[in-house]
This record gives C-alpha cells, structure tokens and sequence, in this order.
C-alpha cells in the first residue's frame, strides 16, 4: 500500500487552481515581463496546452506501459488512428469531431484489441512485443502515406467553418483549447486513479509482475493485456482528434512518427511510469525545460564558430567567457537538443525509477521530521 | 467416487527423448494432505506443472471433480478451485505483501474493499498481518513462502498444490510452516504437498505417492511408505531395510 502524504493533495488542489485560472491573467503585464523577448502569454497557453496534451498521452500509455508493464513504442499509431478517423469523418461527411472522437476511440480499441490478440497468442513478450509496436506503427504511417483517402503524404487540411463554434471543435483563441486539453488531462488522471484502485488494475500490476504467478491465482492474462491495450489506444486516440483540432493540419509524418511515440513515453518513465500521477508530474517538469533550454540556446546562431573557438589560443579565463558568450547567445542551433538530451541522462541515472517516486520518499522522510 | 477430487491416471509428459513423467497415477480424497514425493530429478514438479495447467501432458488424464482438465488453461483451473504454489517462489516483488494477497481474493470479487478484507483474513491464519505492508521483493525466504501460500489461500481453493513450501527454512520457520498447514487442512482445504523434508512428510500427510523417475513406485500411509522396500531403494541404495532406516 502506498501511504500518500495528505501534504501532495493540497498540491495537487493548489496547481490545479493556478492552472484554471493562467488564461484569465496571461496577457497581464507581470507575465509578459517574465516571457522571454518578443513571446506574449499566448505563447505561454500554447506550452500550456502541449503539456496537458503529453501529459494525457502520458496517462493513456501509463495504462498499458506503466500498469500492466508492456512496452510499446508505437503509441504514436493509437494517436493518428484518432486524429484521421475524427477528421475524415468531419471532412467527407461533416460529422462533429466530437462525435468523431469516439468513433477514433473505438477504431482504436478494435485495432488494439488485433494488435493485442496477434501479439500475445504468439507469446510474444518485453522487447518482442515493443518491436511489434514500432512496426505496426510504422506500417500504418506508410499506408496513409500511401492512401489517397487518407490525403497521402499531403496530409489532411481540416477546413475551417466561417464561424467558430464549439460544435465544429474549432476555436480562434487559444482558451478553449487550453481548456478542452486541461480537461483532457484531468479525465487520464481520473481513468488512472479508477484503474489503479481496481481489480483490473491490480491485475495488470500482477501480470507486469510475473505472469505465471498471476496465471496462478486465475487471472487470464492475455485477457486482460488485451483489456490493457484497447483501453490505452482509447484514450491516445481521443488525443490525436484534440491535435488534429487543434494544428488544423494532420500528415502521417507528424502524426505517427516514432519521435511521437518516444515522447509520450520519456514523459511518462520519468515522472515514474506505473503510477496515477508519475506521467503527470514528467510531463510538467520536462516540457517546460526542453522549450526553455530551446528559447535560451536556440536560435540560428550567431555566426561564431566553436571550432574556431576552440583553436583559438588565449588565457584560459578569457576563453572561459568567450565560451559563455557563445553559448547565451545562442551559438550552437542543436545545443538545445544536446543540453535537453544531458538532463534526461542524468535524471535517469539518479532516479532510475522517476522523479515522482523519489518525491514521495522525500516527502515521507519530511513528514517523519516533522512528527 | 463423491470423495475424490483429483485423479490422474496414466499421465506422461516427454523432452524429446526423455520421459519426464511417466505414466503417472495420483489420487487425491478431499479433506486430505497427500504427500507426492520422489528423489531429486524424480519429475514432481513437472507432474504438479501437468495437474495445474502450466504444462500439457502428451498422454493421460486429469480429471477435477469429475471434469477433464488437460490442457486447461492454469487461470481456468484455478477459477474451478485448484490453486498451486511455485517451487521457485513468484512473488509480485513491488507489490507490498497485502496487495500480493488481495490480487488472490479479486479470484471471487471485483469489490476492492472486499478483497482487501479477504487477504487480511488469509494474512491472519497464515500469522503474516504483521509484515502487511512491506514489498514482497524485500522479504527473506520463509517470508516469500508464507505469502506464496497466502496468495494461493487467497484464491480459496478446494484443492491447494504447494511445491516444497518447506524447502530452504529454518527448523523454526518450518514448524511455523508446518502449524499454518494444519490450520488449511482444519479449514476444510485438501492439500497436496511436494517436499523433500521426509520428516515433515511422514507426520503431515495423510496418504503418500511416491514417484522415481517419472513412475510411481508405491503409494499408501504414511507407514505403509515407510515399510515399502522400492521407496528405501529409490532414496537410499539398494541394501537399506526399513529397519535400519526407521530404528
């Protein structure tokens, strides 16, 4: 049993209400102060949105990768299944994507419940079955590469209606969405904590666990993998329609690319996947360092050249500056990656099991001194 | 018959070329301990893999309360009432004890609160309440054994199957053991114990099979075993008698 510290709830209340209320005073004068030059506090709704976004596709593959302990790492399909299935039917035959979403939903259980069904009736497990994932998800970028229904390498431009409205699921401010991806997230937390606390839930625990012993004590465990991975694909596809509605623009380079997949996972893994709010917690603390590290070493650069630099013979002290200089001022155009790159190394190397988990024992150790 | 809850019969499990399990006969009577034993390499828990599903047996068959279950899946032969522990113990090591027990009782509830009630109850006749909410994967040997049979009490059985539960203990923990099994059986659970300890066999079982590579080669009382020459030969040499070996 995990004895949660009563402290993390008050937390948990307090952030929620600063985050319902961060549109009413976006375009105050105090935050566009702290904005980076030449960014309004649109932008900051915008990194906003992205991160309830991940942090909800988060939540969906910390039901299948977290709980029930199966790796994928084609998630990214689940995603466009969702994001093509509600924009099809919106633009060919008008259906509101909020209607659509749940057909995406459904699309994706059934072929998650396929992928489940042909993985696992072969044995497949660990590695095996991640492989399985990358190449379905793969497969399918290249069958809507290929299609022409599909839009094909095009992509799928969702046409926009002469009024905004909430019942096309398009909006011409940013609030709506923020809220819609908010509410997003809040339903992956609420889905994770009824899962977590469940029979179901501690099943997938037991069969992450050992799935002989799990077999042992009853639980059919292909039958609740399977559970496991429509209810995970579920979820990620109601993601992508909110992408799709909210970029206005899907093409299967975006929208089932490996790079996708591995996010939604890295976010996840190092918040502290298997738990209700460990994609949560990733999510908000990694998204906001890697467009950070990107608005301060981004840029196209200044022309200096660090070879050059580094040939350079002058007092070490000096050099020393000049190497700061060169970094603010944003010298290197991938040293945002690399620098993002290190801090993921390194967390994963302190905290091997993620950062909510060594959150919790510090807050328990506190709590213990506080008695 | 109406007493009988399991019986095998001519139960043969081939790797390749050898034969494993060998025309294999166990009968077990409700409210019993029946002991299976065999030298080391004897093929008792390639047997208890058959009986429990976890292998499919190449001949024979198993019947369960007059139901053939060959081939069973082992989560469908436990849903009938037969649950098994492993040799190698299985803990769900990042799960705290209790949750590995509640994960047996979800076996007849969906109800999370029953369930935790449930394994409290079982925690309580195994003597484990105390270490409830310490993680598996941190207990010592005997701690592991006595969730592995909370776990598969959990489930509640009719017919519990434990592979060397008493392997690797101290003599205290084993007596410890040995006290919890009594309680099962008083409780109306029949038992078939796999165990190399052949003290603890002789004064816990009922009935004993005794099997030698793959084969039966005696079955009968605690005493009848005892007395039965093949078993003296198959464990200690062909040149032991009962006398020597009892007196």
């Amino acid at each position: 049993m995990y004895s949660r510290p009563k402290i993390s709830f008050t937390i948990y209340a307090v952030a929620l209400l600063v985050l319902l209320s961060l549109p009413i005073y976006s375009e105050s004068n105090f935050i566009v102060a702290l904005m980076p030059d030449g960014l309004s506090g649109s932008a900051l709704l915008h990194v906003g949105i992205l991160i309830f976004m991940f942090a909800y596709l988060g939540s969906s593959w910390n039901i299948l990768g977290g709980f029930a302990g199966q790796l994928s790492l084609g998630h990214a399909a689940f995603f466009g299944i969702g994001a093509y299935t509600s924009s099809l039917l919106y633009v060919h035959f008008g259906l509101t994507p909020w209607v659509g979403m749940i057909a995406g939903a459904g699309l994706a259980a059934i072929v998650g419940y396929g992928l489940g069904f042909v993985s696992y009736k072969y044995g497949l497990k660990g590695p095996f079955f991640a492989l399985v994932t990358i190449a379905f998800a793969e497969i399918l970028r290249l069958l809507f590469l290929y299609f022409d229904f599909t839009g094909g390498p095009l992509g799928l431009l969702i046409p926009l209606t002469s009024e905004y409205s909430f019942w096309e699921y398009q909006f011409r401010e940013k609030e709506p969405y923020y809220y819609i991806a908010l509410g997003l997230m809040i339903f992956g937390i609420v889905i994770s904590a009824i899962v977590s606390t469940s029979k179901f839930g501690y099943y997938l625990r037991a069969i992450r666990e050992s799935e002989d012993a799990a077999e042992a004590v009853g639980i059919h465990s292909m039958r609740y993998k399977m559970h496991a991975v429509a209810l995970s694909a579920a979820m990620t596809a109601l993601g992508g329609t909110f992408y799709a509605q909210y970029t206005q623009y899907i093409v299967p380079d975006d929208v089932i690319k490996i790079a996708l997949s591995i996010e939604i996972i890295l976010f996840a893994v190092i918040g502290g996947s298997g738990l209700v709010m460990g994609p949560i917690i990733g999510t908000f603390l990694l998204v906001p360092v890697g467009e950070m590290s990107r608005v301060i070493f981004g840029g196209g650069g200044s022309g200096a050249s660090l070879v050059a630099l580094i040939n350079e013979n002058m007092p070490g002290g000096e050099k020393l500056a000049k190497y700061i200089d060169y970094l603010s001022s944003g010298g290197g155009g991938g040293l945002a990656i690399l620098l993002y790159g290190v801090i993921l190394i390194v967390v994963c190397l302190i905290l091997p099991r993620g950062i909510l988990p060594a959150l919790n024992k510090l807050g328990a150790k506190m709590g213990q001194r506080d008695e | 018959m109406n007493n009988i809850l399991l019986k095998a019969t001519g139960v043969t499990k081939r790797f390749g070329g050898l034969v494993a399990v060998d025309q294999a006969d166990i009968t077990v009577e409700r409210g019993r301990i029946t002991g299976l034993i065999g030298p080391n390499g004897a093929g008792k828990t390639t047997f208890f893999n058959l009986i429990s599903g976890f292998m499919n047996p190449d001949e024979g068959d198993i019947i369960y309360k007059g139901q053939r279950i060959n081939g069973m899946r082992p989560s469908n032969i436990c849903k009938l009432g037969m649950t098994r522990t492993f040799q190698i113990v299985k803990p769900f090591p990042e799960l705290s004890v209790l949750e590995n027990v509640m994960i047996g009782a979800f076996n007849n509830t969906a109800n999370t609160a029953r369930a935790r009630q449930k394994a409290r109850d079982v925690l309580e006749l195994v003597d484990y309440s105390e270490f409830a909410s310490i993680s598996a994967g941190a207990l010592p040997v005997a701690g592991r054994k006595r969730v592995e049979v909370a776990k598969a009490l959990a489930t509640e059985p009719e017919l519990l199957l434990l592979d060397e539960v008493l392997a690797g203990l101290t003599p205290t923990e084993m007596w410890g053991m040995i006290e919890v099994l009594g309680r099962v059986r008083d409780a109306g659970i029949s038992i078939v114990i796999v165990e190399h300890v052949m003290a603890v066999i002789m004064s816990l079982c009922d009935h004993i099979v005794v099997i030698n590579n793959g084969k039966n080669i005696g079955s009968g009382s605690p005493q009848e075993i005892s007395d039965n020459p093949a078993v003296l030969e198959a464990y200690l040499g062909a040149d032991f008698t009962a006398n020597e070996v009892m007196g």
